[in-house]
């Protein structure tokens, strides 16, 4: 019997978060420690100041190591896998092409285009590769292969997506952690691995659009056929509502989150219209003051609805609207506001639901899964691609 | 003047209503639950080959697909009608997902639409009322004129669901029956179809109440049912347009009717436009007195005239501001700064 162990670091515009999972061979990947606290020194999804960024990051290592020291033991987290999100982020379509040998296409041809598209590299030295998604085949001119095996034919054709980001937003962030004794392994995109984390299989096959909606920028994956066929995030997230909320109320940032968390629709509807919001001062001694729900939800509508037309149109570039047959799954600490579900329903015209994690365990207890589908699905990718080799050796280990 | 009932619910509250007229009234059922059929009037089913006349089971978009495949059967009921009604209840698949595309197909005949619509109890569960609150601001957009009517509001406490329900269905159907009178069968004040059709055509969302009383100071009465009717509680928006109906017997004095259009006038806006109509039927209110009243508020006004008020009632004055995003790398799109607000770069009002 051996253990893997794996960490993930999210190190997000409105929370940083690290999660710990374990996995004993031939078992279910299992979440055993995660912390999440507000983040600093992030802004639209990046690093804008690197020591508050290092502070982010200690804070999450420190509650995990005192979690395990509650429960009587301790924990040393040397490494994690990064979860990366930002507009920064974007994806090529790319192509393999080989000769194909004999005629009909064999393994060791099939094995040498695949062989062939993980080296194409994301254009220009100032991006970093994240993951490369295998699409379909093409046999001479025609496409739409899944398994071209014993296919007759000349050129063999591997269509591939190519997910990338900016090669300093990754640099900030190893920056950051290096500083809190932490070292990086792979970055990988928050949405696709939400996506990983939330989505069946037939549900690929149909069609299906992920929108990861985090607090500086939005993210999109859809897939058709059983393979990603989009992917990339736009830089307009959570905290763009709540910076409307506050200019509109003229709140503090914390006074107009908490409007937003406790009080905020994405739809807009008569039954508001009488009822007024009390907000607390935010200093001792100051009155409350309260708000019109209607104009709160005014607000916050109009800010969703944008995001969702921005995403729209995403979709509509690529002819890819009408093939959502298995509908949206929204995730991420945006999926939270309240009616978003009714609002992308009503704006896209299928159904939505909300993603929880499905293939790990540990998160039941959490108050929204949906929230920490990315790091689940980061979590996931790292048993899914390191499983034969266990990790002990870097990641120190849970002595209990 | 047609009537649509859209949805089991709004089919049977339609059918109820042209009971009352003995056939005078002309009705059309719509809904994608086979045995709605049964009722009297005309029947359309609603998405025959995608649902198999089984019912949306409360899907609202598996409703509206149902719908775009058979709105063509509606065209033929369509002709000549120069107002239309709608009744249906909200909470399930057919009602709101139906009602949004017979709209749609009305606005595209020009065709000016009433609805009333019930919105579901509170006891009846959140997935009802989210359903409900999904479809009432486009139901809003696309209908003239748009009555969403709580059914706790109408009904009073009881032990009994079904007799709660009942209670409900027949209170909006006597509301709804008493509107209809008013166009027709007018009295000496006329309230006719095409100035009905011209207030509409400018209507937003509406509120709408109907009354009864007996006796000597049967006025009065009224008047005080309908000022504490919750239904009729204006908040703080402004109401633009009143539509008042007496209904009596031939008994119907001149004072009674002052009474009820001041004390209304008095209670929901002096200034605002008052259209006033009366029915003298013998046969159906000997003895007593009706009253309905629908306010709007025209949120539907001419678009220039809203621009020029939105951006005068926005909070925040001064130059767009990017707030907390001020030093950040800006988001643009189509030449708009998207870290702007969004509801200030639109000019969309807060009515604070």
């Amino acid at each position: 019997m051996s253990y893997n162990i794996y960490a993930a670091l999210e190190l997000g515009t409105t929370r940083t978060v690290l999660a710990v999972a374990e996995c004993e061979t031939g078992k279910k990947l299992t979440v055993t420690s995660l912390a999440s606290i507000p983040s600093v020194g992030v802004r639209k999804s990046q690093i804008t100041d690197i020591e508050q960024a290092k502070q982010s990051i200690r804070g999450v290592i420190g509650e995990i190591e005192r979690k395990a020291k509650k429960e009587g033991g301790s924990i040393d987290i040397a490494n994690a896998f990064l979860v990366v999100n930002g507009q920064h982020v974007s994806a090529d379509q790319l192509s393999s092409t080989i000769a194909v040998n004999n005629k009909t296409v064999s393994d060791e041809d099939i094995e040498n285009v695949v062989a062939n598209a993980h080296q194409l590299t994301p254009g220009g030295g100032e991006r970093v590769g994240l993951d490369i998604i295998e699409q379909d085949f093409c046999v001479d001119q025609r496409g739409g292969i899944l398994s071209p095996k014993n296919i007759a034919g000349h050129v063999l054709k591997l269509n591939v997506l190519s997910i990338s980001a900016d090669k300093n937003r990754i640099e900030d962030a190893r920056t950051a952690a290096d500083a809190a004794h932490l070292e990086l392994r792979d970055p990988l995109f928050a949405c696709t691995c939400a996506a990983e984390a939330v989505l069946q299989d037939h549900e690929k096959k149909n069609g299906v659009l992920v929108l990861d909606l985090g607090g500086g920028s939005t993210g999109y994956a859809v897939y058709s056929d059983g393979y990603l066929v989009a992917t990339g995030a736009i830089g307009v997230g959570g905290d763009h509502i709540t910076n409307d909320l506050a200019q509109a109320f003229q709140l503090s940032n914390a006074r107009a989150e908490m409007l937003k968390r406790e009080h905020a629709s994405a739809v807009v509807s008569s039954l508001d219209e009488d009822d007024r919001i009390t907000i607390d001062p935010s200093t001792p001694g100051m009155d409350s003051r309260s708000v019109p729900c209607r104009a709160v939800n005014i607000v916050t509508n109009a800010r969703v609805k944008e995001i969702i037309a921005m995403i729209r149109e995403k979709l509509e570039e690529q002819d890819l609207i009408n093939r959502l047959h298995s509908g949206i799954v929204i995730t991420g600490g945006g999926a939270k506001l309240k009616e978003i579900d009714l609002l992308l329903q009503r704006e896209i015209g299928t159904t939505v639901r909300i993603g929880k994690p499905l293939y790990i365990d540990g998160l039941d207890q959490e108050e929204f899964p949906a929230e920490f589908a990315a790091i689940a699905g980061a979590l996931l990718y790292a048993h899914k691609n390191y499983e034969e080799r266990s990790l002990f050796d870097t990641l120190k280990g849970i002595f209990r | 003047m047609l009537m649509i009932g859209v949805g089991t619910s709004g089919c049977r509250i339609a059918s109820r209503i042209a009971d009352d007229f003995d056939g005078s009234i002309r009705n059309l059922l719509c809904d994608t639950d086979a045995t709605t059929g049964q009722l009297d009037g005309d029947f359309v089913l609603l998405g025959g080959n995608r649902l198999s006349g089984r019912g949306s089971g409360g899907d609202i978009v598996a409703a509206r697909m149902a719908v775009e495949e058979s709105i063509a059967a509606l065209d033929p009921e369509l002709e000549g009608v120069r107002i239309a009604v709608i009744v249906t209840s909200l909470g399930g698949g057919t009602g709101g997902g139906a009602t949004l595309e017979i709209l749609k197909r009305l606005s595209q005949r020009n065709i000016p639409s009433i609805v009333f619509a019930t919105t579901p109890f509170a006891f009846e569960g959140d997935d009802r009322q989210r359903k409900a609150r999904s479809v009432m601001g486009m139901i809003e957009d696309a209908a003239s004129t748009s009555f969403f009517l709580p059914l706790d509001r109408l009904t009073v406490a009881s032990d009994n669901m079904k007799q709660a329900f009942d209670q409900a269905v027949s209170t909006l159907a006597q509301g709804i029956t008493l509107f209809w009178r008013l166009l027709k069968t007018p009295g000496y004040i006329r309230l006719d179809a095409e100035r009905l059709r011209h207030v509409l055509s400018r209507a937003g969302r509406g509120r709408f109440a109907a009354v009864e009383a007996s006796g000597p100071d049967r006025a009065a009465r009224a008047l005080d049912a309908l000022l504490t009717n919750e239904s009729l509680s204006s908040g703080t928006t402004t109401i633009r347009a009143i539509l008042c109906g007496v209904l009596a017997g031939d008994d119907l004095r001149l004072t009674e009717i002052s009474t009820l259009a001041n004390g209304i006038r008095k209670a929901f806006g002096e200034t605002a436009q008052f259209e006033l109509a009366t029915v003298n039927d013998e046969a159906t209110f000997s003895g007593r007195i009706s009253a309905v009243v629908m306010l709007f508020e025209f949120s539907k006004v001419d678009e220039s005239a809203t621009k020029a008020r939105k951006i005068q009632s926005v909070l925040s004055p001064g130059a767009k501001s990017r707030g907390r995003f001020q030093n950040s790398e800006s988001t643009l799109w189509h030449g708009e700064n998207m870290d702007e607000p969004t509801y200030l770069r639109k000019s969309i009002s807060l009515d604070l």
